[in-house]
């Protein structure tokens, strides 16, 4: 044919549905998520983090559990909670929190981040800022896992048989 | 009846009784004792097989590395392998191919690595470190048939040199309808992320592909044949490059055979060695070289091999008559214009991407 | 606009704004393959659409808690994505980085190219290939907005209405677009017909 029609057109861009990330992104992709909520939490003002506990804990509550035991306990850990963040955002106040060993071995080259999850679910990352539009990508390059590299066909081809 | 002939005949049947039994006891212990011996046999003959893939491995596993390096987009890992003792090593294009700044993991230090060559249409790459290396032995992929076990030694992800054991399972000129440059070993063993470039060794422990992609979900990969890679590093040692050869002619699927092959001459180019040579556009094609031809398809392994400058006798078959032309192959068209028979969308960054399946992935219309 | 009779995710919206961090989660699996695709065939770059994303969810979570339901959540998350990424791509002018993906591996499963290359003729696959290629240089050459519909109608399967949702336009500026911008296509594709690659 001489020209393309929509339907030729249509029919190459369907087949662009089938470009997909590297194996293993969609699956790692949560994992990220939630580590860079915690370093977007962790960099919030003191007072913001209460008053978003506070509000959450506040949509949690109603008339009954107000008089319920395992309200009194919820408000108790909000509040150790709130107190651990403040320790542990003022660096000069860390040594305090040194006398409990950290709960993950942190590797050399992090800034003495915390993880609020248990040990077992994350391994800490330095903190990284999030991510700013004005950015260039190649600042993300540079700091990119690397790339494990088994390509899914050979790069061998031949589109004729000539010789 | 007399007394004792009852006590005869009892005594007769439970005497051929016991002996009845005696016997089928009898074949019953050499039943068991043939069991018994050929079970040890596999056992001892898979104990003999785990001995001898355990050899291969730790043998070979000395001269396997771990490389890294960075292409334009991320830094990479890969494997590759050393063949001679000065720091020569093959890998995978996709490893050694498109990215720079290579450095090379072996016996537990890191060494700078420069690209020596890269040749998309084999697949391989090699590249050099100074430092006396271990190396290993070159087989021959034409000793392999389906089935033959084989053992792939590579560096998956993070993870350190890793033995993969599996079997030839065929040997594909095409996947998916797109044909390679030459025929590939397709081995049922799984790879992982990271063993691009891993060697493909016989139960000789001597290498006989080198890994170059997974198929499947990497239950199965590819191997380039060794002799593809061999070809490769003579060129370049040769002539400082690959120097892949051309002849000039388009090869189309006959109406039907003509001496057992189907392989026709669609087109005669201008101006190549084909062309000069006397060979015309209809002349069914019947051997290149050593190579016999029957379909089309089996130009691709005979054109893989022809160096540019090699004198290639080229058999035909026109009308009745069995031509002979000795032709002088040039440089391919590819080779001199850079870009060696680059498919369409590589190079082969970010190429791992994996085909969905075809379930329909259109989000539902609320 | 026609109100979505059952918004499939009605229920995991108003877990997650009760607090329930887990049905977010939920809500993250299901459209990160999707809006995968949308971000990345407006962006053409893997790094850059992996941030987009990330930057997406997070801004979805944090301002869950004002969505009232009047669009579905999947218009709503897909008006968030769309306009993200297009913001981005102002910002980031043409200093873009294509990702070069080898499109060849991933169509082969695809019934139509299998359909299409069943003569096994090496040719046609070549074409096929190249046309790939050059449909996506194509694409980065259409305006954002422009490439934005394309993404949406013919790469994602949504409908006109869906997009003018998202868009906030009309469905005649979704048509209108959507015929320009295949247009432009046409008319680069035609340029490489006229010179193929040898």
């Amino acid at each position: 044919m001489d020209e393309f029609d929509d339907n030729e057109i249509a029919r190459l861009l369907r087949l662009k549905r089938y470009e997909q990330p590297p194996p293993g992104y969609f699956e790692n992709f949560l994992h990220e998520f939630h580590r860079r909520q915690r370093d977007e939490m962790l960099r919030q003002p003191l007072w913001r983090i209460c008053l978003e506990r506070a509000h959450g804990f506040m949509l949690r509550l109603d008339g009954r559990s107000l008089a319920s035991y395992p309200a009194a306990v919820a408000a108790v850990l909000v509040c150790a909670a709130v107190i651990s963040l403040k320790i542990y955002q003022q660096p000069e106040t860390a040594r305090v929190a040194l006398q409990s060993p950290p709960a993950l071995s942190a590797p050399a080259s992090a800034e003495g981040e915390w993880s609020l999850t248990s040990p077992v679910a994350t391994q800490i990352f330095t903190t990284q800022p999030v991510r700013r539009f004005n950015e260039s990508a190649q600042t993300h390059r540079a700091a990119a896992p690397p790339r494990y590299v088994l390509d899914s066909v050979p790069v061998s081809y031949e589109p004729t048989f000539r010789f | 009846m007399p007394r004792k002939a009852v006590f005869a005949l009892i005594f007769c049947f439970s005497a051929s009784l016991l002996f009845a039994q005696e016997q089928a006891a009898k074949t019953g212990r050499d039943r068991v004792k043939d069991t018994f011996e050929r079970v040890m046999a596999q056992a001892e003959s898979a104990t003999a097989v785990s001995h001898q893939v355990k050899d291969v491995f730790e043998r070979a596993a000395k001269a396997v590395v771990k490389i890294h390096g960075v292409d334009e987009h991320s830094p990479i890992c890969g494997t590759g392998f050393f063949i001679d003792p000065t720091g020569t090593l093959y890998t995978a294009y996709t490893v050694g191919g498109e990215a720079g700044n290579f450095t090379i993991e072996f016996g537990g230090k890191k060494y700078p690595a420069r690209q020596l060559l890269a040749d998309i249409r084999s697949g391989t790459a090699m590249l050099k470190i100074d430092a006396p290396t271990p190396a290993l032995p070159i087989g021959k992929s034409e000793g392999l048939e389906v089935a033959t076990p084989v053992l792939a030694v590579g560096y998956p992800l993070d993870l350190p040199e890793t033995p993969n054991f599996g079997m030839i399972a065929g040997f594909d000129r095409k996947y998916l309808g797109r044909y390679f440059s030459t025929t590939h070993l397709r081995v049922n063993l799984p790879t992982q992320r990271g063993e691009a470039g891993a060697p493909l060794l016989n139960m000789k422990g001597e290498v006989v592909g080198i890994v170059v992609s997974s198929l499947e979900n990497n239950s199965a990969c590819y191997a380039v044949p060794i002799e593809a890679a061999e070809k490769i590093r003579r060129d370049f040692m040769r002539f400082g490059e690959a120097r892949h050869g051309w002849i000039g002619i388009n090869v189309t699927m006959a109406r039907q055979p003509v001496e057992g092959s189907l392989a026709e001459m669609k087109q005669i180019m201008e101006d190549t060695p084909a062309a000069r040579s006397g060979i015309k556009s209809g002349d069914i094609l019947l051997q290149v070289g050593r190579k016999r031809v029957t379909q089309p398809e089996d130009v691709l392994d005979a054109s893989f091999f022809i160096t540019a400058g090699d004198i290639v006798p080229i058999t035909v078959m026109r009308g009745n008559q069995k031509l002979t032309f000795s032709v002088q192959a040039t440089l391919h068209p590819a080779s001199r214009s850079g870009v060696l028979l680059a498919s369409p969308g590589t190079p082969a960054i970010n190429q791992q991407a994996m085909p969905l399946s075809l379930g329909s992935d259109v989000p539902p219309t609320p | 606009m026609d109100q979505p009779r059952v918004d499939p995710d009605q229920e995991l919206v108003k877990r997650t704004q009760s607090g329930d961090a887990g049905a977010f989660d939920e809500l993250v699996i299901k459209y990160t393959p999707r809006l995968y695709g949308l971000v990345y065939n407006m962006t053409s770059n893997h790094e850059d659409t992996n941030d987009l994303l990330q930057d997406i969810f997070a801004k979805a979570y944090r301002a869950i808690s004002g969505f009232r339901g009047k669009s579905s959540f999947y218009t709503w998350i897909h008006s968030i994505a769309v306009n993200m990424t297009l913001n981005f791509l102002k910002k980031r002018g043409r200093r873009f980085q294509l990702s070069l993906d080898d499109v060849d591996a991933s169509i082969q499963n695809d019934k139509e190219f299998l359909q299409s290359t069943a003569t096994n003729s090496p040719v046609r696959e070549a074409d096929l290939s190249e046309l790939q290629r050059r449909l996506n240089e194509a694409m980065m050459k259409l305006s954002d907005e422009h490439r934005a519909v394309v993404t949406m109608f013919h790469i994602q399967g949504m409908p006109h209405a869906e997009i003018s949702k998202i868009l906030r336009v009309s469905e005649g500026t979704v048509r209108s677009r959507l015929f320009y911008a295949n247009r432009q296509l046409q008319n680069y594709l035609d340029e490489f017909r006229k010179n193929p690659v040898s």
